[in-house]
């Protein structure tokens, strides 16, 4: 009897495995979600969503606690307005406060590169299901995220690399695991991103962009995208030479037309409807659908008492957008005329505030990548001699309405850098890259000197607790 | 009523004795006699007395004489009577005279002797599992509140955790331990279910700790508690915590009987653990901790607080001294009543209850009431037997919406109502202007249409088809469906000053939750039995067992109400802001075929086995079968024939098991990963999905190897009573979630590790001094005990984290170390407080002293896990009269006593304004008492958990005393009522303890009493 059962067993057991396959009705099980070329291309457009939360590219990472280490507002000394901010601008990173918000960029960063992983765990083992080129889109799409995504942490986490390439940084996940991955060297890293980046960068070869230019790619990590990503990545990483061929590679895309300078007569010609943010330029940005709120959150003047985030007003006229040859900053830049906005005794940032085209996609645009950085990163990375980058420099400042400047210095480079990406979140990044003083203010003596202090953020307590 | 039914009855007896006159014309003979009770020869009411095969029958009359016409030729009459054995005699149309006089035993005895595992039943003399079994009366003899209570005390290895938080709350599941815990830890956090709680199974069908509390005692036939692993391997998987097997009462053969049983009791919050301050204590406190000081140097600051000191001190010399942990308490009343028609012949047998329960709690706005009904049916033929229980429960909870803390918080140099005689809203108020907050009177919050209320719906049916196909072998089929909705509702007034920030339109708030469960099982097994040889007794059970259970929660919030008195949803002005509708849904199913053997020697030497293979849809695609085995063998020394002529030896069995029962109580969809909707936002490609949850499908599930050497004494002529237990578990692999560094990308994780070890022994020792029972006397004296030990062993690193944030934590003891004792408490040794400078002294691990706390120097400060726990108790029958006391002691734990560490010196800034135990007063540090326990008053500084909080918890606890008494026939017959019997009980009486903790923070704990009747017609 005892066989009776056990062969009764076996033969039930099959269908018993059937019976026992439930599926979650309040959630989405991975083997039907990843189960069609619909399903990956949501799980990568979620990627892309999250992106724009509060925690990354949402404020924290573009314009609000990254742009506020670089440096870039005038931040009050009144609590009861500007709260938290004020110990930011002083750099002090071990406040509960700034604790928690610095471990929440951090787990949301990972969050997603986790999404990224489980997306290309599967993919491969999936890939007849994809149409026409569709696999290795997505596949380059999700590895250039992934590369992103840890860039960003790196250079918010880790040490000044070009003074402590060695130091231990961050983990780089490549694939899901239970145990946790250990720090790695900050060239480690940088040879993982550089690594994902490259590979990317083959699968997207037939990205249609390089055919219709940007058309909706520019909200995705294009083909052009992740080659201005490895000219910042190899300028962060010292490799100048690299650099400047990937920064070459997006110009001559632009000299083809395919990311065209933004047209005259749409930020000078109708003053009141201008395309602030020049949507033509960007090589990748997120879709943000309430991106109005970046202004209204934090830049509009009507929040006040509240604070609100602007350039110190001596820096701007005197420095930035002024000061002559000195800073090669002049009124008359497309930038100034455009971004900031008179209201009262104050200009005001007017970057991301909505055009009056309510349905248009250049209205949920937040920049992640600008053909503008790949001009000045050709400048830069040329040669050693700074020099040798004035042509590249006068390119852009033809485009933006003033004149050219004589010789480039490294002084007028990160003016033209403050001018060209403020309120993107790259700002703290290039002093740190430089080593450089954060330019806080128009007295010098007032700039936070280049110190580990200031440039490198202590690692999360989620991580080192746990 | 009572006429009514006595002429339905004396209508169905004419009936039966008037069918078969009607139909023969056969010769018939009159058979007459007498029953009586084995026990003490009264003669026993209401038998049925039935012609085996027709219809034919009467039952006995009040003096126990029946009459019966049956026709002149050989047949078997049939004697049966509830809780009697049945009795069958053969007539053989020579033997009319055997007929004058039967006998008839009470079947208690058999009920003790056979283990009821739900699956299979066996005799005890030939199980090799550890196991024991209660009855209905033992039950009833300890306690009327709910079964679980009761085996608390009957049995060493059944552990009801003290609730400090929750306290008697009648409407907290308790948390239900046997043997100790196996130990996942982080679990009960994640997922919300106890992994260490038992499986239980009602009638041979797996059930909820809810249905077992809410069901009526009365209904219960018996409890069997399933220790080791030959005995709960047959519930493989789901086994490795133990099982508790509960029976119904079967409906009884016999003429119609009804009975009622209710049970009357009363109860009174325990507040005696609080100590806290009286009006006077209280402002010293807080003078001597500086709340009346300004520290700014605002000479305006400080008149204002000499002025507030000032009030509060005349205040206090009018008398004001108010005492609020009186406010929300009352007695609590409960009566809970039982009615139950019985009877049926042969072929149809049935059973009709309804029950009705009311248990107000000890705090105000606190009940449960349940409604229960149930119809049994019993039919065979010939080879069949159907049997059907259908139940359906409705149950009412009501939740005060202030706990109990909020009083303990309140100052008692406040009012309770203003000059008017009206309840204030606030007992403190601070001036325009002045930074200070508010402090809310608690009594208005009460005082407000808020509720916390449940409403509950069950539906249970469970049938089985028995076919006895020859006498050896039997199979049979089952299937039980049972549906669960709850309906949860929380209302609070928009007066509440919770609200007071609030605007006028977000005022108040009302939250629905909806829970519906469906759960079925099905089980087809084949039984086989049969004696070989007069000496090879072989048993054995095959099945297929299947199951799925589906949960649905919906839920959803609003706010906005202007009225405090109309409360109804449709008031609302909207959903609170940012808010979406919850819902989660759950579906688990499992499949498992199982074998179970046993075979028996002469009597003399046992083997059991039992092989189980679960499938789970919680288990992963890579591990989702598992296999669960136990072997166990026993010797029956008594049937040795060295002993089977011996008198004093009535039973001697020594017997070992070992086998791998796991644990699957896990949330449905951990196998596998599950995505989500990013719903916050779209983008020009559409929508977005997101992983919800990650999941891990190759995750090995935790079992548990089990050994069990146990012995089962019984001598003296059935005077002494002695069950041994020794085990050792071992489990392994443990499974623990643990939080995980945020790159993980998740923030925890479920994992392997290491595993736990754990050894224990249990004892039952019973001894009868006295036992006549020809007299009807019998005095028992009980004693049972309890230890165990565990450990960590082969976890390494893993647990760092928990170790780390343990370290951290403002209160928290426990560590995971290899070799360390899951239950015990890590500390900083403390040398006391240094009298010149009234500083904490430690001792360092190398045993140095320092004034400077290094949490490094933490070393095992002791154990809350008593040496040894257990009951010592004594029961007297006397005729008909009995009396028993139960007493709990536990002996050699430790306790981390979070009262004096929290409520006497951590004190903070803003605890301060809560009332305190008046030990934050007293032994503190000063000047002028240097050699004091505490450290001085000071609200900044921080006490760290050291030894010095770490107290002996030694305690012997009054936990049931009753006296009953069952009232001689003689006396009741009269009043036409079979039997009739009273017990007073009494449950946790007194305590007794070595360290003053407070206990029942949001709810007190309470003393019962509770006078239960029982009536038979």
């Amino acid at each position: 009897m005892t066989y009776a059962i056990a062969l009764a067993a076996l033969l039930m057991t099959a269908g018993c495995a059937q019976w026992l396959d439930v599926k979650p009705y309040d959630k989405i099980a991975e083997d039907e979600l990843l189960s069609t070329e619909e399903g990956y291309m949501k799980l990568l457009n979620g990627i892309y969503i999250e992106l724009n939360t509060d925690m990354l590219y949402g404020a924290s990472m573009s314009v609000e606690m990254i742009e506020i280490m670089g440096g870039a507002y005038a931040v009050g000394t009144d609590n009861s307005v500007w709260g938290n901010y004020r110990d930011l601008s002083e750099y002090e990173y071990g406040t509960l406060y700034w604790r928690a918000r610095m471990n929440e960029t951090w787990n949301k960063a990972y969050s997603l590169i986790l999404n990224c992983n489980m997306l290309l765990t599967n993919i491969d083992a999936d890939r007849d299901l994809f149409s026409e080129d569709n696999y290795r889109i997505v596949k380059g799409e999700a590895l250039a995220l992934r590369a992103m995504l840890h860039f960003d942490m790196l250079r918010l986490f880790g040490p000044v690399y070009s003074r402590n390439p060695q130091q231990l940084a961050i983990p780089y996940y490549k694939a899901y695991s239970v145990t946790p991955n250990s720090l790695l060297p900050a060239s480690q890293v940088a040879g993982e991103i550089t690594h994902d980046l490259l590979e990317a960068r083959i699968l997207l070869a037939n990205d249609p962009v390089r055919e219709n230019g940007g058309d909706y790619r520019n909200l995705r990590l294009n083909y052009f995208a992740v080659a201005g990503l490895l000219a910042r990545t190899s300028l962060y990483f010292g490799d100048k030479e690299s650099a400047f061929r990937y920064a070459r590679e997006v110009i001559g895309a632009v000299e083809d037309g395919i990311f065209p300078f933004v047209d005259r007569a749409l930020v000078t010609g109708s003053p009141d409807d201008p395309d602030r943010i020049f949507s033509s330029e960007v090589i990748f940005a997120l879709s943000h659908s309430q991106r109005n709120s970046l202004f209204k959150d934090y830049y509009d003047p009507s929040r006040i008492p509240n604070y609100v985030f602007r350039m110190d007003n001596d820096l701007m006229s005197n420095i930035v957008f002024g000061g002559g040859a000195m800073t090669g900053g002049n009124r008359d830049d497309y930038r100034y005329r455009v971004n900031w906005v008179a209201t009262g005794a104050n200009r005001y940032f007017y970057k991301y505030s909505d055009m009056a085209d309510v349905g248009n996609i250049r209205n949920t645009m937040i920049p992640m990548l600008r053909i503008g950085e790949m001009y000045l990163i050709a400048a830069e990375s040329q040669s050693d001699d700074i020099a040798a980058g004035t042509a590249y420099v006068n390119v852009l400042r033809s485009n933006r309405g003033v004149n050219n400047i004589q010789e480039l210095t490294e002084n007028i480079l990160r003016y033209e850098y403050i001018r060209e990406l403020y309120g993107e979140g790259q700002l703290f990044f290039m002093y740190k890259r430089m080593f450089a003083p954060v330019m806080f203010s128009s007295q010098a003596s007032k700039n936070p000197q280049p110190s580990d202090r200031i440039f490198v953020v202590p690692l999360p307590d989620s991580e080192t607790e746990n | 009523m009572k006429p009514d039914l006595n002429r339905i009855i004396v209508l169905i007896a004419m009936l039966f004795l008037l069918l078969p006159s009607a139909s023969g014309q056969e010769k018939t003979v009159v058979l007459k006699g007498r029953v009586i009770d084995s026990y003490d020869g009264y003669p026993l009411i209401g038998v049925s007395v039935i012609v085996e095969g027709t219809r034919n029958g009467t039952s006995t009359d009040v003096d126990g004489n029946y009459e019966l016409r049956i026709p002149d030729r050989k047949c078997e009459v049939t004697f049966s009577y509830v809780g009697y054995d049945e009795e069958v005699k053969l007539y053989t149309m020579k033997n009319a005279s055997a007929f004058s006089k039967i006998v008839m035993y009470m079947n208690s005895t058999e009920l003790d002797d056979v283990i009821v595992t739900g699956v299979y039943e066996r005799k005890k003399e030939s199980f090799t599992g550890a196991s024991a079994t209660f009855k209905a009366d033992q039950l009833k003899s300890v306690g009327n509140n709910n079964v679980l209570q009761s085996l608390k005390t009957l049995d060493p290895s059944f552990k009801m955790m003290e609730s400090t938080q929750f306290g008697s709350n009648p409407n907290m599941m308790p948390d239900i331990e046997i043997r100790g815990k196996t130990s996942v830890v982080g679990l009960k956090e994640e997922y919300g279910t106890d992994p260490n709680q038992p499986l239980f199974i009602l009638d041979g069908f797996e059930t909820t700790i809810e249905t077992i509390m809410n069901l009526n005692m009365n209904r219960v036939a018996s409890v069997t508690i399933l220790k080791d692993a030959a005995s709960t391997a047959i519930y493989g998987s789901k086994a490795s915590n133990g099982v508790v097997v509960i029976e119904t009462k079967a409906p009884a053969r016999g003429r119609l009987q009804l009975s009622y049983k209710g049970d009357f009791g009363l109860s009174l919050a325990d507040l005696s653990d609080y100590n806290l301050m009286n009006a006077r204590e209280k402002l010293e406190f807080e003078t001597l901790a500086g709340v009346y000081k300004d520290n700014s140097g605002n000479p305006f600051n400080q008149l204002r607080l000499d002025n507030l000191r000032n009030e509060r001190l005349k205040e206090i010399e009018r008398g004001v001294d108010t005492y609020w942990l009186s406010e929300p308490v009352r007695t609590g009343l409960t009566h809970k009543h039982n009615l139950y028609a019985e009877g049926g012949e042969d072929k149809i047998r049935y059973g009709i209850g309804l029950s009705y329960g009311d248990v107000d709690g000890v705090m105000k706005g606190s009940d449960r009431q349940t409604v229960e009904g149930n119809v049994d049916l019993i039919y065979r033929t010939g080879k069949f037997q159907f049997s059907n229980k259908l139940t359906i429960d409705y149950l009412n909870t009501a939740n005060p919406t202030v706990s109990f803390a909020e009083y303990a918080y309140a100052n008692p140099y406040y009012r309770k109502r203003g000059t008017d005689g009206k309840v204030d809203r606030y007992l403190y108020y601070p001036e325009e202007g002045i930074d200070d907050f508010p402090v809310s009177n608690p009594l208005w919050n009460a005082s407000l249409n808020s509720w916390d209320r449940t409403g509950s719906f069950g539906f249970t049916n469970n049938f089985i088809f028995e076919w006895f196909m020859t006498e050896e072998l039997r199979m049979r089929a089952k299937f039980g469906l049972s549906r669960t909705d709850d309906d949860e509702q929380t209302r609070l007034s928009p007066l509440h000053t919770q609200f007071d920030d609030m605007g006028e339109t977000e005022k108040g708030l009302y939250t629905n939750t909806q829970i519906n469960q469906m759960v079925y099982e099905g089980d087809v097994a084949v039984t086989f039995g049969k004696l070989f040889a007069e000496k090879h007794m072989v048993n054995a059970v095959g099945g297929f067992n299947f199951s799925s259970s589906h949960q649905e929660v919906y839920g959803y919030a609003a706010n906005g109400f202007t009225d405090d008195q109309f409360d109804a949803p449709s008031f609302a002005n909207g959903y609170p802001s940012g808010e979406k509708p919850q819902y989660s849904e759950s579906l688990k199913r499992a499949v498992s075929f199982y074998v179970n053997g046993g075979y028996v020697y002469d009597d003399r030497y046992l083997m059991d086995f039992n092989y189980r293979l679960d499938g789970a849809s919680m288990f992963g695609t890579g591990n989702r079968f598992r296999n669960t085995w136990s072997v166990g063998a026993g010797w029956n020394i008594h049937k040795e024939h060295f002993l089977r002529d011996n008198d004093f030896f009535n039973f001697m069995k020594i017997r070992g098991s070992v086998g791998n029962p796991g644990n699957q109580n896990f949330s449905a969809y951990q196998a596998f990963s599950t995505y989500k909707f990013n719903g916050w936002m779209t983008n020009v490609f559409g929508t977005g999905v997101i992983l919800s949850a990650l999941g891990n499908a190759g995750l090995a599930w935790q079992e548990t190897v089990n050994y069990d050497v146990g012995a089962d004494l019984t001598f003296w002529g059935e005077r002494i009573n002695i069950t041994f237990d020794y085990y050792w578990k071992d489990t392994d692999p443990l499974l623990a979630v643990i939080t995980t560094p945020g790159s993980m990308g998740v923030t925890s994780v479920a994992m392997n590790a290491g595993s736990q070890k754990t050894h224990g022994w249990e004892t039952t020792f019973r001894i009868s001094p006295v036992y006549i029972p020809s007299e009807r006397i019998n005095w028992n004296i009980s004693f049972n005990a309890a230890s165990s030990r565990s450990r960590y062993a082969d976890i390494g690193n893993s647990f760092s984290a928990l170790n780390e944030s343990g370290k951290t934590s403002l209160a928290g003891t426990t560590r995971y170390y290899d070799g360390g004792s899951p239950t015990a408490i890590w500390a900083v040794r403390s040398a006391g407080i240094d009298p010149a400078t009234g500083q904490e002294l430690f001792i360092k691990k190398d045993g140095s002293y320092s004034f400077t706390y290094d949490v490094n120097d933490e070393v095992v400060v002791g154990d809350t896990q008593p040496k040894v726990e257990g009951i010592f108790g004594t029961t007297l029958y006397l005729k008909g009269f009995s009396a028993g006391c139960y007493f709990r002691y536990r002996w050699g734990g430790q306790v981390f006593n979070t009262s004096l560490f929290q409520k006497v010196e951590n004190i903070g800034t803003e605890e301060v304004y809560n009332n305190q135990d008046k030990r934050a007063l007293y032994d503190r540090w000063s000047e002028s008492n240097r050699e004091a326990y505490f450290k001085g008053i000071s609200m900044v500084q921080k006490t760290e958990k050291s030894s010095r909080f770490v107290m002996d918890d030694n305690a012997l606890i009054g936990e049931s005393f009753n006296i009953g008494y069952e009232f001689p026939d003689r006396l009741i017959r009269r009043m036409r009522i079979s039997a009739l019997n009273l017990q007073l009980t009494m449950t946790d009486v007194f305590r007794a303890t070595s360290v003053r903790v407070e206990r029942g923070i949001d709810y007190p704990f309470a003393r019962s009493v509770t006078m239960a009747v029982g009536i038979t017609f």
